[in-house]
């Protein structure tokens, strides 16, 4: 026996896996994206309908729109706060206690992932707190409606993702080897120009691959938005539930799902040359 | 000891003759889930109940659509969409003379939406209102009385609109004038720019848990298309949250429940709907864990203590029944253009 | 400098545990609503929870699924690593892609595909068809945890093996994966704890047999109650014991 046909053996279960449960499924759904609802049957066919009507239908374009705003605006805050904090965790917590530190920083990711949305709510709703801290410190004037609305759902989201993000970043860092940043400032570069000219390009990969996840799984999600939005604005993966929940529209809630899978292969494209997918 | 548990379980299966089929599947609205009401089913007809909660009629009918035969026995709907199941041969007929739905509310007995062509199809098992509930220290009760009050300027920004689109548009058309029962295409325009104002001064669209927890952090003090369903279970610690009917009226939701065409367990699924309609399941379903409201059946008042009846308003209702209106009971090309002016109006 | 480090140190831990601190504080509330002002503390709603048949049912399943599809994956995901990363298979890169592939498109599209191919098929749905999509999603995962762990020090090893006489299965079984333990179990680990927590696949997929977070998304439904904060609280504080109890025996065998 030849040894492709042995290592054929040993991969066909794991591919006839993925074929079958994800590859067909995913055709299938393809194709239901261009079938039409009549009444309650699913007439198959090629039509576009579904597709034309994410421009006929301004709550549908207006999801899109959402979902992408909501999702770019939460990628670029978890780094901006996970990268300073697996930074200081990396560089400014003791060796003994980095450990300890990451572990802490990143234990309420076991929280219920639908429980953690729930204690949002229950923070937010209560918005005394924070708007008297708020304007205790002169930040803001007026109180805030936190509760219901978009900040909520980024402030979930971001409680999250810089959770997932600390981790990735907090491995890339301790990668690299102490002796870049102190060959650069052996060449005479300053803090900042060690950062930005070694650190951040030796760790963009990392950083990159971490928000491409965290893009594909904020993009997807429909409990958060959901439970903390205020139902004022929904986004594409709420107007799927929508379609599914209240009238049974599988072909438009397919032509939606695919539109999804289109925005993340654009963050794909717009990622791939710092990627390392195989190194999640 | 054996001889005797023997005997008598010949005996339960002589007089129930179910009793050798031991799985009953419904498909249901939450409050049916609640193990105080289903338990005591169980243990009588020694069988266990298998309950999937449903979101909207459409969804219902696809589900059991495509389902196999006889994989379903039981179905909660809205009362106004008993038509849609019926005309679609989903429900089997019921014995209607053995259902007491002559100690009913008369109002509720619905019967034009419960039979087609003589034969009843569903039976109505519960009912309340889609109103206005409201925070009573926050909101002058008297201003509550009328609709358009509850969302006028005054309240801008303390309002929450409760997220399902049939009895707020209901609310909407109610307030200007237009009955529940004649909405139509033209119609909308009307309860489009009603619904752009609330929308407006809506601070939040919310579900049951959001609008609950909005109402008792303060958050918003009023809550269109709330009603008991909404603030009963917070009534006991949080008395000042109320609800009321105003003079314009309000809308009249109600669940009815029937056996499915399909079923291969007609009897025992017949006898599950005669246990909820009974005076002592309808108690239970009215005070259930997931929301109260009232239920059909009068004589459930047997069943119900002071305290319950007075949550559920129980002396008030004749006064209500004369003023709501029956939920909107659109046709699907109808209720797709509902559907997708609320998604609109929410998305705006 | 420093200072603003520890700053913003304290105030990111902060905000990290501010949910969580509000969870478990009203999960001891006295009366019916978690909102303030505090009333407890209060035992009564573990009480509740712990005698709640569902929800009690619930967490049963969520650990088979959690467990099943755990070792599905891993298994699979072994399976195909070792086939890709031992023998030269033609398109190799095509087949790395395909198995990477689920792991770029959200829960929500694997869902809704596998729903619509099992309607159509009139398969009925069940902790097994759920069970089916967390292995789809935790498989890619764990082919690439092991494909990147599969290095050239196991593969001298097996070759010692092979030429010593084994079979191709007891070098698998005596050699690979006894070297490979460490990340087999990272890759199980992940996949359980991954499965354990999964909502809108369950969701989607499972019909009177419900898993945990199946069945809090429905308490979530239902109404406001401290109940949704001790089922929470429980859930964290026993997964944190395991995830603890992990670190600990990692970290002694480290040692």
């Amino acid at each position: 026996m030849s040894g492709a046909g042995r290592g054929w053996g040993f991969a066909a279960p794991a591919l006839i896996w993925t074929g079958a449960f994800f590859v067909v499924p995913f055709l299938v759904m393809g194709a239901m994206s261009l079938a039409t609802l009549e009444g309650r049957e699913v007439v198959w066919g090629i039509s576009g309908e579904n597709y034309a009507d994410l421009w006929s239908r301004p709550y549908l374009r207006r999801a899109v729109l959402v979902s992408v705003e909501i999702t770019l605006t939460v990628t670029a805050v978890s780094v901006l706060l996970a990268y300073p904090l697996a930074w200081i965790i990396a560089h400014r917590v003791p060796e003994r206690w980095q450990r300890l530190a990451l572990m802490l920083a990143i234990l309420p990711f076991w929280t219920s992932y639908v429980v953690r949305s729930y204690a949002w709510l229950l923070v937010l709703g209560r918005e005394e707190w924070i708007n008297d801290a708020l304007t205790g410190i002169g930040l803001i004037a007026e109180p805030l409606t936190l509760a219901n609305t978009r900040f909520a759902t980024v402030t979930g989201f971001v409680h999250f993702f810089t959770m997932l993000l600390t981790l990735t970043i907090y491995a890339n860092l301790r990668q690299l080897s102490p002796n870049y940043a102190r060959a650069a400032a052996d060449l005479g570069a300053n803090g900042f120009r060690t950062f930005a000219h070694v650190i951040l390009p030796l760790t963009l990969p990392g950083i990159v691959t971490g928000a491409f996840l965290t893009f594909v799984l904020c993009i997807g999600d429909y409990v958060t938005p959901q439970i903390l939005g205020g139902n004022t604005e929904l986004t594409v993966p709420q107007v799927i539930m929508v379609q599914l929940g209240r009238r049974a529209d599988f072909p438009l809630a397919a032509a939606l799902a695919i539109v999804l899978m289109l925005l993340v292969s654009l963050a794909y494209l717009a990622s791939a040359r710092w990627l390392r997918l195989d190194r999640v | 000891m054996i001889r005797r548990s023997a005997l008598l379980a010949s005996a339960a299966t002589a007089a129930a003759p179910a009793l050798a089929q031991d799985e009953l599947n419904a498909l249901v609205w939450c409050d049916h889930t609640d193990p105080a009401l289903i338990e005591p089913f169980e243990e009588e007809h020694g069988v266990r109940v298998n309950l999937r909660e449903y979101e909207g009629t459409g969804a219902a009918l696809a589900l059991l659509d495509q389902s196999r035969p006889g994989d379903w026995d039981v179905l909660v709907i809205d009362a106004i969409d008993v038509f849609r199941a019926a005309q679609a041969g989903i429900l089997a007929p019921l014995p209607a003379e053995e259902l007491p739905t002559g100690d009913f509310f008369p109002e509720v007995v619905l019967e034009a939406n419960n039979s087609q062509d003589g034969e009843t199809y569903a039976v109505t098992e519960k009912f309340g209102y889609n109103t206005i509930s409201f925070n009573s220290d926050a909101v002058e009760p008297e201003a509550m009385t009328s609709l358009a009050n509850a969302w006028s300027e005054d309240y801008a920004g303390r309002i929450s609109i409760y997220d399902y689109y049939l009895p707020v548009m209901g609310l909407a058309a109610i307030a200007e004038g237009i009955p529940t029962g004649k909405i139509d295409a033209d119609s909308l325009e009307t309860i489009s720019a009603t619904l752009g104002t609330m929308r407006d001064r809506a601070a939040s669209v919310a579900g049951v848990v959001a609008a609950q927890t909005a109402l008792a952090t303060g958050e918003v003090d009023i809550v269109v298309g709330g009603g008991e369903w909404l603030t009963a279970v917070l009534q006991e610690e949080r008395p000042e949250l109320t609800w009321t009917i105003p003079e314009e009226g309000a809308v009249l939701w109600a669940q009815s429940i029937g056996v499915l065409a399909d079923s291969a367990r007609k009897d025992l699924a017949t006898e599950f709907v005669k246990y909820i309609v009974s005076p002592e399941g309808q108690a239970r379903l009215a005070t259930s864990s997931c929301f109260w409201g009232m239920p059909a059946n009068r004589e459930a008042g047997a069943h119900l203590s002071d305290a319950q009846k007075e949550i559920l308003r129980w002396d008030a209702q004749e006064d209500y029944l004369s003023r709501a209106q029956l939920y909107p009971a659109p046709d699907e090309d109808l209720d797709i253009e509902m559907q997708d002016l609320w998604l609109d109006t929410l998305q705006r | 400098m420093r200072g603003v480090a520890w700053i913003f140190l304290g105030a990111m831990f902060g905000f990290i545990y501010l949910p969580v601190a509000a969870l478990v504080l009203f999960s001891f509330q006295g009366g019916s609503l978690p909102v303030p002002p505090f009333d407890g503390p209060s035992l009564a709603w573990y009480a509740d929870i712990l005698g709640d048949r569902d929800l009690m049912a619930a967490l049963r399943h969520s650990l088979v699924v959690a467990l099943a599809s755990g070792a599905v994956s891993v298994a699979l995901g072994f399976g195909a690593a070792y086939g890709l990363a031992r023998h030269d298979l033609k398109g190799q890169a095509v087949l790395r892609g395909l198995l990477i592939a689920p792991l770029t498109v959200s829960y929500l599209i694997v869902g809704l595909g596998l729903l619509i191919v099992l309607q159509r098929l009139g398969a009925g749905l069940s902790l097994w068809t759920a069970g089916i999509g967390h292995v789809v999603i935790n498989l890619p995962l764990c082919f690439a945890i092991l494909y990147a762990a599969m290095g050239a020090q196991q593969e001298n090893a097996e070759r010692a093996a092979r030429d010593l006489g084994a079979g191709e299965a007891r070098v698998v079984l005596l050699v690979t994966v006894p070297m490979l333990a460490a990340p087999i179990l990272a890759a199980f680990f992940l996949s359980v704890t991954l499965s354990w927590d999964e909502f809108i696949i369950a969701f989607l997929l499972t019909r009177f047999d419900v898993t945990l977070p199946v069945e809090i998304w429905s308490l979530l439904r239902s109404g406001l109650s401290p109940r949704l904060n001790a089922v929470g609280s429980l859930v964290f504080l026993v997964s944190v014991a395991v995830v603890l109890a992990m670190e600990i025996l990692v970290l002694r065998r480290r040692a």
